[in-house]
C-alpha cells in the first residue's frame, strides 16, 4: 500500500477515535449538568481540559458554587471543546479531520464508509453551540457517537481487509490507548489537587467505558477510585480498556507486512509488545499507578512515532525495490 | 409537469422537442412520462439527484474561491437523449479525429511533414506554448500520445460540431457515471423501458487502455494516477478513477526516479510503477525537464519516460494539438494524415495572429465569442453579445498587445435542452463531452459528460462558470 495512504488511514481512525471520546466525556459533563453537584461538575471540566493538555478559555476554571455562574461557564467551555475553529482538539476540528482523510482516502475505503462519515458531517457541518444548548446538548453528543460507531459498523462489515484496514485499526487503538492514559493521569491529579474523588466522579469514569455492569460484577456496589482505574485499565475483557486498546494494537501491527527495513518494523513490534507487557505484568507489582501510566503514555508516543519512521517516513536509500 | 410556455426557438434546436411542440421520436417516451408526472413528483425526484450528489460529496473546487473547496456540481434530473443513429455518427467521427491527432502528434515530434508540406504554418505549431521540443525524436507505444480524449461537442441546427479537443488532462467522465448512476434510480421505469446503452463500463475499458500502453515484458504493470492533489478543481475525479481502475492514487511526492525507473513509497518499500496516469499538466510534470518550480511533479520522470521504462498518459507535449490556434487545422490534418473528408466539422474560427482575422475580430466584437488560445475551462473568454462596450474595450486592448494568443469565433446558437428550472420545464444551453479511449484501438463507451448552461440565456457550460450537469441517455439500436 502507498505509504502516504496508510498514513491518512491510520490518521482518520486516530480522529475519529478523538472525536467520538471527547464526544462520550462532553455527554456525561453536559448531563452531569443537570444534577451533578457545582463541585463535581466543576472536577469534570478540569479533567477533560488536563486531559486535553489545553487551558480553558479566560485562563481558568474558577470555582463558583453559584449555579448560575456554573452553568454560563459550561456553555463557553462546551463551545470552546466543541465547535471552536481554532481548538485544535475540538469534537468539530478532531471529526473534520477524520472526514478529510477519509475523503482522500475515499478510494480506499468502501463508498458505504465515505457516505456514512459524509452524512454525519453534513450534519454537524450546520450546527453550532448555541443551536445544540437550546434543548438537550447531550443529544448532540449521544448522535455524534452513534454516527461514529455506526461507521465503525460499516467500515467492519463493508472494507477490504487490507493494509488500510490495519492502519486505521492502528491508529484506533493508539488514539485510544493515549487518550485513556491522558485521562487516567489527570483523574490522578485532579484528585490530588482537590485531596478527593467523589463518587460521581468516578461513577463518570465507569460510564464513559461502559463498565457499570462490569464493575458491578468483579466488587460489590462500592465505589472505589483504585478498584475503577484497575478495572478500566487492566480488564482485557472491556472492550475499551487500556489493556485491551494496547492488545489490539499489538494485534494490528503484527498484521501488516513487514516494512522496508526488517530492523525497524522489528523495533515497532517489540514497542507494541514492552507497553502491553507493561500493563499485564508490571502492573499488578506496581503501587505507582501515576508512572506507570506516565511510562505506557511515552511508550504509545515512540510507538506512533517507530510505526512512522517504519512504514511511512522511511528513508529511501535502503529501501528494497519491488 | 406541463410544457406550456415552453420556449422554443427556430433558430435554436431544442433537444426534446420540434419547432411545432411535439416531441422528438426518439425523446416522446421521456416527454410523455414527464407530462404525466405531477409537479410534487418531479421536484422530489430532482431533490433526490441533489441531496445524493451532496451526500456523497461529487464535487469539484473552484480556483480563488475559498469558500468553494468542494462545491457540489449542480445536475439535472432531466436526462438529454440522442438516438442510436446519431451516436454512431459522433462515434465515426470521434475516431477519425483521434486517428489524425494522433498522427499529427507523431509527425511533429518527428519528421514534422505536415509543416514542410505547408497544410500548417510552423510559427503556428513551434510557436505555440504548448509545444515540448523536448518530446521531438521520441516514440511512443503504438503511436498513441493521445490515450484519453474529451471533445467538446455542440449541436446547431446544421448539425454537430467540434467545439474544442481536450487532449492533455480531460476531466468530467466521473460526473457522467454519477450521473447516470442517480438518475438512472430515480426514473427507473422510464430508463429501462427505454432500452438505454450503460456507461459503468468505463473504468474497466480505461484499465485495458492503460495496461496496453505499459512497457513491454510487465505482465501486471503497476498503475498510477498522478493527481496534483486535494486542491484541484478535478480531485473528486482522480480518487474516483483511482478506485475504478484500480490504481494507486498518487502525489509528486510519493514517486522518485531511481536508475531510469519510477518507483513509488509503499509500505513495505518501492514498487515500481509501469503507467503513469498523469492529471498534471505538463509544466509541473518533471521539474529537470519542464518547470524548475514545480512541486507537483517527478524529477527525472521524462527521463525514465524517454528510456521507455515508464509510461506516461497521455504523452507530454500533447497539448500543442487542442491549442485553440491548432484546433482550425484539425479538418486539414484529417484530409493530410488519412485522406478522408471530416466527419464532424469544426468551428469557423478567426485565429488574429493573421492580420486579416483580426481586422475582422475587432471590428465584430460583440457577436463574437473571444478566446485566449492558453486558456481552459471557461476563464479569459469574451462573450460578445453578453459583454459591457467597456468589457469589450478593454478585452480589444488585450488582443491588440498580443494578436497569436486568441482566436475569435461567432457565437453559435447551442441546442437547448428541457431542465427543471424552479419546479417548470425551461430550455437551456448545452454541448456533450464524449471520452474516447486509445491504446491498441479505439474504445468509446456510449455516453458523455453533458454540460448546460444553467443561467438562462448563458451560452457557457463550464461548472467553474455556473454551468451543470445532466445524464446523457444513448438509446440501443
Amino acid at each position: 500500500m502507498l505509504s502516504r495512504s496508510a498514513q491518512g488511514l491510520y490518521w482518520m481512525g486516530r480522529y475519529l477515535e478523538r472525536a467520538q471520546h471527547l464526544c462520550r466525556l462532553l455527554q456525561l459533563q453536559v448531563e452531569a449538568l443537570v444534577d451533578r453537584p457545582v463541585r463535581e461538575i466543576h472536577l469534570g471540566w478540569s479533567r477533560i481540559y488536563s486531559a486535553l493538555n489545553r487551558q480553558p478559555p479566560f485562563g481558568g476554571i474558577q470555582f463558583d458554587r453559584r449555579d448560575n455562574y456554573t452553568l454560563a461557564d459550561s456553555y463557553t467551555l462546551a463551545g470552546d471543546l466543541t465547535f471552536e475553529r481554532s481548538n485544535p482538539d475540538s469534537v468539530w476540528n478532531c471529526f473534520a479531520q477524520g472526514r478529510e482523510n477519509a475523503r482522500q482516502m475515499r478510494h480506499c475505503i468502501s463508498a458505504e464508509m465515505w457516505i456514512c462519515l459524509n452524512l454525519a458531517y453534513l450534519r454537524i457541518q450546520k450546527l453550532n453551540i448555541e443551536d445544540i444548548w437550546k434543548t438537550s446538548p447531550e443529544n448532540f453528543y449521544a448522535e455524534t457517537v452513534e454516527e461514529i460507531h455506526t461507521f465503525s459498523g460499516v467500515a467492519a462489515t463493508t472494507m477490504y481487509r487490507d493494509e488500510g484496514w490495519h492502519f486505521m485499526q492502528l491508529g484506533h487503538c493508539i488514539e485510544r490507548a493515549q487518550f485513556s492514559v491522558a485521562l487516567f493521569l489527570s483523574q490522578i491529579a485532579t484528585a490530588r489537587l482537590y485531596q478527593e474523588s467523589p463518587d460521581g466522579d468516578c461513577t463518570a469514569l465507569l460510564r464513559l467505558y461502559h463498565a457499570f455492569d462490569a464493575y458491578d460484577r468483579k466488587h460489590s456496589v462500592e465505589i472505589r477510585p483504585d478498584r475503577v482505574l484497575d478495572l478500566l485499565a487492566t480488564d482485557p475483557l472491556l472492550p475499551n480498556s487500556l489493556c485491551r486498546s494496547l492488545d489490539s494494537a499489538a494485534t494490528e501491527l503484527a498484521a501488516i507486512a513487514q516494512g522496508p527495513s526488517a530492523s525497524s518494523s522489528a523495533a515497532a513490534n517489540r514497542l507494541a509488545g514492552r507497553v502491553q507487557a507493561l500493563i499485564r505484568y508490571e502492573w499488578p507489582d506496581r503501587k505507582d499507578r501515576e508512572t506507570i501510566f506516565r511510562q505506557i503514555g511515552e511508550h504509545c508516543r515512540d510507538l506512533h512515532n517507530q510505526i512512522m519512521s517504519a512504514y511511512i517516513d522511511y528513508g529511501v536509500e535502503d529501501a528494497p525495490l519491488h | 409537469m406541463e410544457f406550456a410556455g415552453y420556449d422554443l426557438d427556430d433558430g435554436i434546436y431544442d433537444e426534446m422537442l420540434q419547432p411545432n411542440g411535439e416531441p422528438r421520436e426518439h425523446s416522446r417516451l421521456l416527454y410523455e412520462t414527464l407530462c404525466r408526472l405531477s409537479s410534487d413528483e418531479i421536484n422530489s425526484i430532482q431533490e433526490r439527484v441533489t441531496r445524493s450528489f451532496s451526500n456523497e460529496g461529487i464535487s469539484f473546487t473552484v480556483y480563488g474561491d475559498a469558500e468553494a473547496n468542494e462545491r457540489i456540481i449542480p445536475v439535472d434530473c432531466l436526462p438529454r437523449i440522442l438516438p442510436a443513429t446519431e451516436w454512431k455518427h459522433l462515434e465515426i467521427g470521434l475516431t477519425q479525429r483521434l486517428a489524425a491527432l494522433n498522427r499529427f502528434l507523431d509527425d511533429v515530434y518527428g519528421e514534422a511533414r505536415i509543416i514542410d508540406d505547408g497544410v500548417i504554418p510552423a510559427d503556428v505549431v513551434r510557436g505555440c506554448p504548448q509545444y515540448r521540443s523536448e518530446m521531438c525524436g521520441v516514440t511512443v507505444p503504438h503511436g498513441t500520445w493521445v490515450a484519453i480524449c474529451g471533445t467538446d461537442i455542440v449541436r446547431t441546427n446544421e448539425g454537430f460540431l467540434v467545439l474544442e479537443d481536450n487532449l492533455r488532462v480531460p476531466s468530467g467522465v466521473s460526473y457522467m457515471i454519477a450521473n447516470r448512476k442517480v438518475v438512472k434510480t430515480s426514473l427507473r421505469r422510464l430508463y429501462r423501458s427505454s432500452r438505454v446503452r450503460g456507461v459503468e463500463h468505463y473504468g474497466r475499458l480505461l484499465r485495458k487502455t492503460l495496461r496496453e500502453l505499459s512497457p513491454s515484458g510487465r505482465n501486471d504493470p503497476c498503475i498510477a494516477l498522478l493527481t496534483p492533489g486535494v486542491y484541484n478543481s478535478a480531485f473528486y475525479e482522480h480518487m474516483f478513477l483511482a478506485r475504478e481502475i484500480g490504481a494507486e492514487l498518487v502525489e509528486g511526492r510519493d514517486l522518485l526516479v531511481n536508475g531510469g525507473f519510477v518507483y513509488m513509497r509503499t509500505t513495505t518499500g518501492l514498487r515500481r510503477v509501469d503507467v503513469v496516469y498523469r492529471r498534471v499538466d505538463d509544466d509541473f510534470l518533471d521539474p529537470l525537464v519542464f518547470r524548475e518550480d514545480s512541486l507537483l511533479g517527478v524529477p527525472g520522470l521524462i527521463h525514465a519516460y524517454k528510456l521507455g521504462n515508464v509510461a506516461v498518459v497521455n504523452a507530454p507535449g500533447t497539448g500543442i494539438a487542442d491549442d485553440k490556434s491548432v484546433y482550425a487545422y484539425v479538418p486539414d490534418m484529417i484530409r493530410y494524415y488519412l485522406g478522408e473528408e471530416p466527419i464532424l466539422g469544426n468551428v469557423q474560427t478567426h485565429l488574429c495572429r493573421r492580420p486579416e482575422d483580426l481586422e475582422y475580430t475587432l471590428d465584430n466584437l460583440e457577436n463574437l465569442v473571444v478566446k485566449r488560445v492558453g486558456e481552459s475551462g471557461g476563464y479569459g473568454m469574451l462573450v460578445g453579445p453578453h459583454s459591457t462596450p467597456e468589457e469589450r474595450e478593454a478585452y480589444a486592448r488585450q488582443v491588440r498587445a498580443n494578436p497569436a494568443d486568441f482566436i475569435s469565433q461567432p457565437v453559435l446558437p447551442l441546442s437547448r435542452a428541457a431542465c427543471l428550472i424552479e419546479g417548470r420545464p425551461e430550455p437551456r444551453h448545452v454541448d456533450l463531452r464524449p471520452f474516447v479511449l486509445h491504446g491498441t484501438e479505439t474504445r468509446l463507451v456510449p455516453g458523455a459528460f453533458c454540460r448546460v448552461a444553467l443561467r438562462r440565456g448563458s451560452l457557457v457550460v463550464n461548472s467553474s462558470q455556473g454551468g451543470g450537469g445532466k445524464d446523457l441517455w444513448i438509446l440501443q439500436d
